[in-house]
């Protein structure tokens, strides 16, 4: 697989959706790529075809409405970041503050309920956990960029369990290619 | 895929359309053993996994409990459980895309009708975006051999989709903005009209809307 950045908003019309990110599966017989939009769909597509989730509804459900949580969050998040009005502002990071909360919570119990060797689910990679890398990731890394102040509000709600699924995923061979090349999650949340 | 004859359902949610609309009508098309408790809130706010609703509850014969919580993991669960999604992963995929950006557009309506300000912004974003939304219904729709279904020629998971998003902005969000609805509908075709009425008659659905204000005559209003 490849990346394309393409420029924005000049890119934007020539999108199924108007909209990033998409996924481009290029046939080998030359018929018609495949191309899908929409982030959790992208990623459940992904997961699916290459085992990360289960085929078993009621396994994959498990794992998919982490993902739906995590999502939640993200919309909180990024609704706090982008408020203008100090009473907006101040609602949305209630709520945002509140989820996360509830999500620590939940993945804690989780990964203890698992056996505590830092993974969500079963023993080895899931898409649950690859998942949650990524939102953790961009609490405590990408929204730098838009408001500083989050990792600091983020890290003491994190719990030793939490802590030890992102090593788990950081120092996976399956991710390991991907993971070398950016910033440590691990060392943003021991600083 | 099947399942076994004495499971049962409980749908946890409020008792409006809001978040839990394409959930119904998923268990109603299963003819799923199903009911629905509208639960005392916030009292029961802490009982509930994620603190939050929808919640569904499958029971099996001997009483064990099975809960899974988020509207769109448990309508996919539903539809892939009761065969309304394809086996096949990109069909699939093109079914929940479309349920994705349905989401994506209730966010982004709500944070339009809440916002105190820059609001001329927001209502132009939200404007392009439904029009883009209207625009792949349509896309979709023309793709289709069979004018009933948006996709194949059987009620789907994207069919119940593409409902329930008309349902819930042309009956519940005025709620929001009272001039949402005739917005929408005015950037409806009759094609889509056409569909929505079709969908409406479907007799898999009928125990859940005869129930309900028929959406096929708002449309026709």
């Amino acid at each position: 697989w490849t990346e394309e950045h393409p420029e924005w908003p000049q890119a934007k019309p020539e999108q199924p959706h108007g909209r990033l990110p998409v996924l481009v599966e290029k046939s080998a017989d030359g018929s018609a790529d495949f191309v899908i939009t929409e982030s959790s769909n992208i990623e459940r597509y992904l997961a699916r075809v290459h085992g990360f989730l289960p085929a078993d509804p009621k396994q994959a459900a498990l794992q998919e409405q982490i993902r739906d949580l995590i999502s939640d969050v993200g919309v909180f998040l990024g609704g706090y970041v982008q408020a203008k009005d100090e009473e907006g502002k101040k609602a949305l990071f209630e709520k945002f503050e509140g989820l996360f909360e509830t999500l620590v919570k939940v993945q804690t119990k989780l990964i203890k309920d698992n056996g505590n060797t830092g993974r969500l689910f079963g023993n080895s990679l899931s898409y649950a956990d690859i998942v949650s890398y990524g939102f953790y990731k961009n609490v405590m890394i990408g929204i730098v960029k838009f408001d500083a102040s989050i990792p600091a509000l983020a890290k003491p709600k994190l719990t030793p369990e939490v802590a030890k699924l992102i090593a788990t995923v950081e120092a996976d061979p399956l991710v390991e290619k991907h993971t070398a090349k950016a910033d440590s999650l691990v060392a943003a949340i021991s600083a | 895929m099947t399942i076994a004859a004495e499971t049962s359902f409980v749908l946890r949610y409020f008792n409006v359309i809001g978040r839990a609309e394409g959930c119904r009508m998923l268990l109603t098309a299963a003819n799923a053993n199903w009911t629905e408790e509208n639960p005392e809130w916030p009292a029961a706010k802490e009982k509930q996994p994620f603190g939050r609703l929808p919640v569904l509850v499958e029971k099996s014969g001997n009483g064990d409990e099975w809960i899974i919580c988020e509207t769109g993991t448990i309508e996919r669960y539903l539809a892939r459980t009761f065969g309304f999604l394809p086996a096949d992963l990109k069909g699939a995929a093109e079914q929940e895309q479309m349920s994705d950006q349905h989401a994506d557009l209730t966010e982004a309506f709500l944070n339009m009708a809440r916002a105190t300000r820059d609001k001329e912004k927001l209502v132009e974003e939200f404007d392009a975006l439904l029009g883009r939304m209207i625009g792949e219904h349509q896309k979709i729709l023309s793709r289709n051999t069979c004018k009933n279904h948006l996709f194949g020629d059987s009620l789907t998971y994207g069919d119940i989709a593409f409902y329930t998003f008309y349902k819930l902005f042309i009956v519940y969000m005025p709620v929001y903005q009272n001039d949402i609805a005739g917005i929408v509908k005015a950037k409806m075709s009759p094609e889509i009209v056409a569909l929505l009425a079709s969908i409406e008659q479907e007799p898999l659905l009928a125990p859940h809307i005869s129930k309900c204000e028929s959406l096929a005559a708002q449309l026709t209003a």
